[in-house]
């Protein structure tokens, strides 16, 4: 049984590189261009792993997770944030939303697997 | 997840389906507790489970526990795929001491 | 999917951020307080630097990272967005586009931009320098620890030990999955699961982790890797890792630390092969050392690591190749769809064919006189035309985001002339085809750029002709029968006429004395090398441009009209064909081959009279005028019949003229427009081909290679007298 990713990123490169290297690796995945996008794809969608970005339009990423967590079906689903360097508070805000797992950007394709991986494996 | 008992006399059967994971924390609990109750010699069947992560090895070693410190037999039997992949990992089949069959990949 | 194709994603995408961030640049230069404006700029910076990290673009993360910190500050508060700010910023968009550029070109950092680049960190670095200085570039994923050499004894058998926090479930993260990680970064030997901890089936709530795990693992990987395995649950858990050649007390201190009872985690410890028995009862009997213990320890704890990268490439490599087989579901942006141009044009290919196809079917069934046939594929053909009519929708886009560029343009000319000018766009949701946007951008920028510099007056001037101090430009599109208008029009001075007459009369455009319609001195300017610019500026006037503007219309088939009035304003009116791929052509045949040209590049058809084919002279006397001619069978050295009567068709583009002698006229059409096959790349003089309802291949030619073919053959016939005169163009006199 294959297990699912789903990636928000309001950047489509982004979300093609990971998504590529994450079915490359016998993932499947689901994309979502911002947080709204991804509640409506979530809806009835067994997702194992969410991997979100922070700054995206319509909702971001923290309200995005804070909304995941308050839903039955979907609350113990891991998420990694994407953070940067610099955004030490967003990561603590993301961390208290429930995103316990975060790559920081810029990363590299092998660096987001090697995430993926160490929460669930394909 | 599905779950499903028979018990006769002392003797009980717990079947247990599909997924044995966080979300059906609680309901496997209670469910796992209330046939322990129930009988004095259970045996639970793991055939149809589909999935199993820490939560359900953690239920059923809680469940083995308890069983011992009152005296009764629990017994794991037809693990299922799953099951035996988590136990593996794990090195459980030591802790439940019962006989692991690895169905042959036609079965699974 | 591949990187390369995602690469190019980003290049696209990139440059649409660009494009936002200008736009929110420009508007926060307005109005300095416009979060969502300051958000925008922090977005795109943000999400560049995010995905250029992603392909490995260094200098572009690093200048970005540089970027994006002040952009922090200032959204944080702690720095004003003042006009200085937003101008920085604006320098750092561009430079970021040609980082961009030489990316998209696979081209290395020439010293220009570096020094740039080096120029404008160090500003950027000024507004850090305030803070505490957030100037550190993102970690790289190497660690640089030397390894302890002579581990082979043991294997490089790591001795791990779990306690997980509580909550770790919880978080939807679970130890079977970090121990099955562990499996990928080498072996794992044995495990052993501790239930211990687990409370009183009342007092134990399911959703908590309270197993332990010990693991022996045999791996390469160094400390820092391991260690990383559990970066995500390291706060509240209790996680120790003894690396290979960790000696006895080490485990004996584990032992100690670990919650469960100490004789019993010594068996654990003996049954996994990290200790021996005799070692075990030795470290437990051991009561001294402990005072020098802890010192002893950080040395060799600190020590075994091994300098080796945490990513394997070949991870991604290996995931880069099975993507292949890997199914998914597509990708969906809510509401747009980004689709390879390619892919578009492969589908007009398709619908050019069936347009085609379907003709020949209607011929088919015109001749078979059924009546029901004929109705049935008229209905396909309208249908036909329908499918037509939206795959060529498809490439169109609205003109409003190349609008939007000029914004920019008008900014930077103002701020250098030191003019108060606004940019008033009409119509930008107006949508023309891909290729046409794409190649209109540059011939309007010099449009708009000669407005402002050229037409707009000084503010002094303007009041003094009692106009308002601020001069408008306008960028106006419209749709217009079959084709779109495009109006760049100013209220500043207008055209000098007397100054333009002078120029062209020094030039020896026009004759002494010879007069002309307003419109035909306007056109004057599209002469090459022609500019009554006084003071050559930094922006125009440098002689280039206005025939190169008018050229490049006239490539995409467009034409160029000027509008002007003395003191109230110019309007440059351009008409372009919304399309390239479907166009009015007129088709003529040479011995047995079809050609077309587009229509609106023929002026007349003349017949040649026998004298003059036979004279084997390449130009003809039209009405007084020498016309080279072109000679189309021997140009393309084709074979045939020649008919006896042969015809001119006199076209024209970009001022010249010239003849091309066809044997057949054959009327308009409308023509499809494929692109040449590999055949046909060696020729000379051919710009596509079309499929005729007969299903015959026409060519379509190149008028622009094939007018400068024709003077060229002519300037090597005529005498250098003659050749000068034909240098000087006719101007303003259509034929």
């Amino acid at each position: 049984m294959g297990k699912t990713v789903m990636v928000v990123d309001d950047s489509l490169s982004i979300r093609q590189v990971v998504g590529m290297t994450l079915k490359g690796a016998g993932y499947d995945v689901i994309e979502a261009c911002d947080g709204k996008d991804a509640l409506a794809k979530l809806n009835g969608t067994k997702v194992h792993l969410v991997i979100s970005d922070v700054n995206m339009p319509n909702m971001d990423g923290i309200t995005f997770v804070k909304e995941l967590k308050s839903q039955p079906a979907n609350r113990f689903i891991p998420v990694i944030m994407l953070t940067t360097e610099a955004g030490e508070a967003k990561k603590q805000d993301g961390q208290a939303a429930g995103a316990k797992a975060w790559v920081v950007k810029p990363f590299q394709p092998a660096q987001m697997l090697d995430a993926v991986s160490k929460l669930i494996l394909p | 997840m599905e779950t499903r008992s028979e018990i006769d006399g002392g003797r009980g059967r717990l079947w247990l389906a599909g997924e044995m994971t966080i979300y059906e924390a609680n309901t496997l609990q209670t469910t796992l507790m209330d046939v322990l109750d129930k009988c004095q010699n259970l045996e639970v069947d793991l055939s149809g489970v589909t999935e199993i992560d820490t939560v359900g090895v953690q239920l059923l070693l809680l469940a083995k526990r308890e069983a011992q410190a009152r005296g009764r037999q629990f017994r794991l039997s037809q693990h299922s795929r799953a099951v035996v992949g988590v136990f593996e990992i794990l090195n459980l089949s030591g802790l439940f001491g019962d006989p692991l069959v690895i169905p042959s990949a036609a079965t699974a | 999917m591949s990187m390369a194709e995602a690469l190019q994603t980003f290049f696209a995408e990139a440059r649409g951020l660009l494009l936002e961030m200008e736009e929110a640049l420009l508007k926060l230069e307005d109005e300095p307080g416009d979060q969502d404006a300051l958000n925008a700029v922090f977005r795109a910076a943000h999400t560049i630097k995010g995905s250029a990290g992603l392909f490995g673009l260094d200098g572009i993360v690093a200048f970005t990272h540089t970027a994006e910190s002040v952009l922090d500050l200032a959204r944080d508060g702690k720095l004003p967005v003042d006009d200085r700010l937003t101008g920085l910023f604006l320098e750092c968009r561009d430079h970021i586009e040609r980082l961009l550029d030489l990316a998209t070109a696979d081209a290395g950092l020439d010293d220009e931009t570096r020094d740039a680049g080096a120029a404008l960190s160090e500003r950027l670095a000024t507004y850090l320098g305030a803070s505490d200085g957030d100037k550190h570039l993102p970690e790289e994923a190497v660690s640089s620890v030397e390894r302890i050499p002579g581990s082979a004894s043991d294997d490089n058998v790591w001795h791990i030990s779990l306690r997980f926090a509580r909550d770790v479930l919880q978080n939807g993260m679970d130890p079977l999955s970090f121990i099955r990680y562990l499996a990928t970064i080498g072996d794992v030997l044995h495990v052993t699961t501790l239930p211990d901890a687990l409370p009183p089936a009342a007092e134990m709530n399911p959703e908590l982790c309270y197993l332990g795990f010990e693991v022996r693992l045999r791996s390469d990987a160094d400390k820092s890797r391991i260690e990383n395995v559990f970066e995500f649950v390291r706060e509240g858990s209790a996680i120790r890792i003894l690396p290979p050649g960790s000696r006895i007390q080490d485990y004996q201190r584990l032992i100690e630390d670990l919650p469960e009872d100490n004789l019993r985690l010594g068996d654990l410890l003996v049954a996994s092969g990290a200790v021996t028995r005799r070692e075990l009862e030795e470290a437990l009997s051991l009561q001294s050392g402990r005072q020098a213990r802890g010192a002893d320890d950080a040395a060799l704890l600190g020590n075994v690591l091994v300098s080796e990268q945490v990513v394997q490439p070949e991870v991604v490599d290996a995931a880069l190749n099975k993507q292949k087989e890997a199914r998914s579901r597509q990708s969906q942006e809510s509401k747009l769809l980004r689709v390879h141009a390619d892919k578009l044009d492969s589908l007009i290919n398709l619908v050019g064919e069936l347009v085609i196809a379907g003709a020949g079917l209607g011929m088919l069934a015109a001749r078979e006189k059924d009546a029901a046939m004929v109705e049935a594929v008229s209905g396909v053909a309208r249908l036909v035309e329908e499918i037509r009519d939206g795959a060529m929708r498809l490439r169109m886009v609205e003109i409003g985001e190349t609008f939007n560029r000029f914004r920019r343009v008008v900014r930077d000319v103002c701020k250098e002339t030191g003019k108060d000018i606004e940019l008033v766009i009409n119509g930008a949701d107006t949508e023309l085809d891909k290729t046409v946007v794409d190649r209109i951008g540059d011939p309007l920028t010099h449009l708009v750029r000669n407005a402002v510099d050229h037409g707009i007056e000084s503010s002094a001037l303007r009041a003094e002709r009692g106009k308002p101090a601020q001069g408008t430009v306008s960028l106006n599109a419209c749709h217009e029968s079959g084709g779109i208008v495009i109006e760049v029009a100013d209220d500043g001075g207008g055209l000098n006429r007397d100054k333009i007459l002078a120029k062209a009369r020094s030039r020896g455009l026009i004759a002494e004395g010879q007069e002309l319609a307003d419109a035909d001195v306007w056109n004057l300017i599209f002469e090459p090398g022609f500019s009554t610019a006084d003071q050559v500026s930094n922006l125009s006037g440098r002689g280039v441009g206005m025939d190169v503007v008018k050229r490049s219309i006239e490539a995409l088939r467009g034409t160029v009209e000027i509008e002007s009035r003395a003191g109230r304003g110019s309007i440059f009116r351009i008409r372009l064909p919304l399309s390239l791929a479907i166009i009015d052509g007129f088709l003529m045949s040479v011995a047995d081959g079809h050609f077309v040209v587009p229509l609106d590049m023929v002026l007349e058809c003349v017949e040649l009279n026998g004298k003059e084919a036979a004279n084997g002279r390449d130009y003809i006397d039209l009405r007084g005028e020498v016309l080279p001619l072109l000679r189309l069978k021997d140009h393309f050295a084709l074979e045939g019949p020649s008919s006896r009567r042969r015809n001119v068709v006199v076209v024209h583009w970009g001022g010249r003229k010239a003849g091309l002698v066809v044997d057949e006229l054959k009327g308009e059409l409308q023509a499809v427009i494929k692109p040449l096959g590999q055949l046909f790349s060696g020729l000379r003089g051919l710009s596509g081909s079309t499929i005729l309802g007969s299903g015959e291949v026409a060519l379509v030619l190149d008028v622009p290679m094939l007018l400068e073919q024709a003077l060229l053959h002519e300037s090597r016939q005529l005498n250098p007298l003659q050749t000068d005169r034909m240098a000087r163009r006719n101007v303003g006199v259509p034929a």
